[in-house]
């Protein structure tokens, strides 16, 4: 009798077991695949791609890239990523397209005399897709830096734009524009 | 350029005294030795620059690793710069790494690039530089030969206009178009006065050119100058409407480029260097210096280039770090510190590279930085400067006889060769004084032709050392000998006949179809990643055969070839989920199969007890049957 109880006690354990989940994982494996799961602790930042600028400026568009500029002009809307140790402006971006399969197209950082990534194309809009002046800048926390994406290193809560110019900058705000000492007299 | 005129005087005072009173000797080697300096200084930032490749200071700066660059900004301007210093580097290897590039990027739609056609005019230069010829530059999928030079500058219109990406492609399709003064055939698109014309009307009220907006950038406003300086001399008047204000314009070349120099004299900073975008920068201040050597401008000398007794080397040296290279600029971001501005950049030393050989060629009397023809015949050289003492001569006194037999010096020199005759310009505007006509001067006088200082081109041998590479070759090939084969294949190929060619022809053509091959596993792994594993939460059981097959291809690449798959990370964690998802269900089957063991051992105990309490029963019953 005692025998049947220790089997019953086992079948119905077993069952929990199956119905509870049968994915056992080692802390390494589970920290691998939740990397990117936004928990209350985690540290996280936002990405936005928008190309608005060319809705104003279509003529100067290529005709055959039309259909690559959604009607809003928005690319990505606000999404929400964890921050990875050491995660660039350019990180983020690159994961950002990858899990929303956003075609992109960069120039590695070793292949250009920046020393950083440089952004050529999203979503097929290239530098000079709109007029000589057009290309991708980003901004973090409505700030222009001067410098490479993949140079940037990001902070918890910080906020990246990806903003396609048509006017080196001048149509977005980009302030530095306007403050070319000895440049402009 | 009056004060070129003046400084060349002071110099040959300098030199008749130096020749007359050895003692004197320490004076003349300080007139020597701005180009002693310049290629010091360049031999700093090629020092630094080897090191930053991994070579050693007796070893090319054109290595494996430099190499991989063939064909990219962060490459071609290396050998450009060390070619037109006149050091001997691995120019063949990066020759043959640059064709290879050029050829598959021509299989590409929009071929070098869709929108720059800089691209072209930058290949071109560094072609030249490693001693080919652009106008024959490897075959496109046709079999036809690659014409750098036509489909990068007078026919790039064709495809896209040669302003796509803005005045760059202008400027920089000029200068390749004059790199070797390339004919233009009747059929092209753009002839060389579309292609000046276009510059020109770019031209902002301060006398400057920028990419964009109302103000002179400095380094725009040097490149049209190096651009232009070819033309400064011709009497040719263009017209055309200015972009900015939409005026009808009439100008010589000259007059432009005059406006010009002046805009850049006075963005001078009190220090020698430049400012562009707001930032001090050694690259403005380098393509500054590069501007004045074109036009023959002595840019160390000339007190427009003055400032505070600082001349644009001083503004350069600014800039130069201890470990030989140069800094693009000073300007810290203290929110930022990744990106480090005061210390040694690839740009900056690359144009700053360039900039000294520009100087180094100009100290020396010597075809400019992007005029690649041969360097000019002793009796070439000599008429040119009997003209520019002529020149230099001149006073209002001058006679109309001897202004007119200067104009015949001048006219009888080919066209492409008067831009080498300073102050010219001095000629010019005395005999217009005087009611000269030129004109009529340059199209009664022959032209005379000069022989060509051609250097013979040496018979290419394939080395010992070259065979013994071939033959260190691994069995396993990865990316990583990409180069090496490229290069040793190149060579191979154009070397003399000897014993066993055929057999390296062999095993290296097998190597670079090997080579090949890995890329093109490496490229379709990238691209089934991309298309395959996102969005990550979608990935269920149903795709863990095609994770499991890419993960496989991507196990059996070297290690080397590993580092160039794109989202390796998140191929390991989507097969590490699936696997993890594999085992669990694998875990529910063997548990469901003990627990149905266990429930059926249940069963059959609990039945064998039933039957044996029946028995157990029944015998009873039996044994009180007879009661």
């Amino acid at each position: 009798m005692k025998k049947d109880i220790l089997a019953i006690l086992g079948i119905i354990l077993i069952i929990a077991v199956i119905i509870n989940g049968t994915e056992i994982q080692s802390v390494d494996e589970y920290y691998l695949t939740h990397i990117d799961d936004i928990t209350p602790e985690s540290e996280t930042v936002f990405i936005t791609i928008r190309c608005d600028t060319i809705l104003d400026n279509l003529d100067a568009l290529d005709d055959n890239l039309r259909e690559f500029v959604p009607p809003d002009g928005v690319i990505l809307p606000k999404t929400e990523y964890v921050l990875r140790n050491g995660d660039t402006v350019f990180d983020i971006l690159d994961r950002a397209v990858r899990y929303n399969k956003i075609q992109m197209e960069y120039q590695g950082a070793k292949l250009n005399s920046f020393g950083s990534v440089y952004i050529q194309g999203i979503n097929f809009l290239y530098e000079f897709s709109c007029g000589p002046l057009s290309g991708w800048m980003y901004r973090v926390d409505g700030e222009f830096p001067n410098y490479g994406c993949s140079k940037y290193e990001l902070k918890d809560g910080q906020s990246i734009e990806w903003i396609y110019t048509c006017d080196l900058g001048q149509d977005v705000g980009a302030e530095w524009f306007n403050n070319l000492g000895g440049q402009n007299k | 350029m009056k004060e070129a005129i003046k400084m060349k005087k002071v110099l040959a005072v300098f030199i008749c005294i130096a020749l007359i009173f050895p003692a004197l000797n320490s004076l003349f080697a300080k007139a020597e030795s701005v180009a002693d300096k310049a290629l010091e200084i360049a031999n700093d930032v090629i020092n630094w620059k080897k090191t930053d490749v991994g070579s050693d200071e007796g070893g090319f700066l054109l290595n494996n690793s430099l190499l991989e660059l063939a064909g990219s900004t962060a490459g071609d301007w290396y050998p450009i710069g060390l070619s037109r210093l006149g050091k001997d580097d691995n120019f063949g290897g990066y020759l043959a790494v640059l064709k290879d590039n050029v050829e598959a990027r021509y299989k590409e739609q929009g071929k070098l690039s869709s929108a720059k056609a800089t691209e072209w005019h930058r290949i071109a230069l560094a072609v030249l530089a490693a001693g080919g010829d652009p106008t024959n530059f490897g075959l496109d999928e046709s079999g036809k030969p690659i014409d750098l030079i036509a489909d990068g500058t007078f026919d790039r219109g064709k495809t896209t206009s040669l302003g796509r990406q803005g005045i760059n492609g202008w400027i920089w399709g000029l200068i390749a178009l004059d790199s070797k003064w390339y004919e233009i055939p009747e059929s092209a698109y753009y002839t060389r006065e579309d292609i000046i014309k276009e510059i020109l009307r770019q031209q902002l009220s301060d006398g400057g050119f920028a990419l964009s907006g109302r103000n002179a950038d400095p380094d725009i406003t040097a490149m049209v100058l190096q651009a232009l300086s070819p033309y400064y001399n011709s009497e040719k008047r263009y017209s055309y409407t200015l972009k900015s204000t939409g005026k009808e314009v009439e100008k010589t070349v000259r007059e432009a480029v005059d406006e010009a120099v002046e805009c850049l004299s006075e963005l001078q900073l009190g220090t020698g260097d430049f400012k562009s975008w707001g930032t001090e920068n050694v690259e403005s201040t380098d393509q500054v210096l590069v501007a004045l050597c074109c036009l023959g401008v002595d840019p160390l000398n000339d007190e427009r280039f003055i400032k505070n007794g600082n001349t644009l080397l001083d503004g350069i040296l600014k800039y130069k770090m201890s470990d030989g290279g140069f800094a693009h600029s000073f300007t810290f971001d203290p929110e930022n510190p990744a990106a480090v501005p005061n210390s040694s950049n690839s740009m900056a030393g690359e144009q700053t590279l360039y900039t000294m050989a520009a100087l180094w060629r100009f100290e020396n009397d010597m075809r400019a930085l992007y005029d690649f023809r041969p360097e000019q015949s002793g009796a070439l050289k000599e008429r040119i400067s009997l003209l520019e003492t002529g020149i230099s001569e001149i006073t209002e006194a001058t006679s109309g006889e001897k202004l007119t037999e200067l104009l015949t010096a001048f006219y009888s020199l080919p066209e492409n060769e008067r831009s080498y005759v300073d102050g010219y310009w001095a000629l010019s505007d005395m005999a217009k004084e005087k009611g000269i006509d030129i004109e009529q001067i340059a199209e009664n006088t022959v032209v005379e032709t000069f022989e060509e200082n051609d250097g013979e081109t040496e018979d290419v041998i394939f080395s010992e050392s070259d065979k013994r590479a071939a033959e260190a070759l691994p069995q396993k090939l990865t990316t990583e000998q990409y180069v090496t084969v490229t290069a040793l294949l190149d060579k191979l190929e154009r070397s003399k006949d000897f014993e066993g060619k055929a057999r390296y022809l062999e095993k290296l053509s097998r190597a670079k179809a090997e080579i090949a091959s890995v890329q093109s596993e490496i490229d379709s792994i990238n691209s089934e990643i991309l298309d395959k594993l996102y969005p990550y939460d979608n990935i269920t059981l149903a795709d863990k055969k095609t994770v499991d097959e890419i993960y496989a291809r991507y196990e059996a690449l070297s290690e080397y070839d590993r580092a160039k798959i794109t989202g390796s990370d998140d191929l390991v964690k989507t097969k590490t989920k699936l696997d993890d998802i594999f085992r669990g269900i694998i875990i529910a089957l063997v548990l469901g199969v003990v627990a149905i063991l266990a429930a059926v051992f249940l069963c059959i105990r609990i039945r064998k007890r039933r039957r044996k309490k029946e028995r157990e029963m029944e015998e009873l019953a039996e044994m009180y049957k007879d009661e």
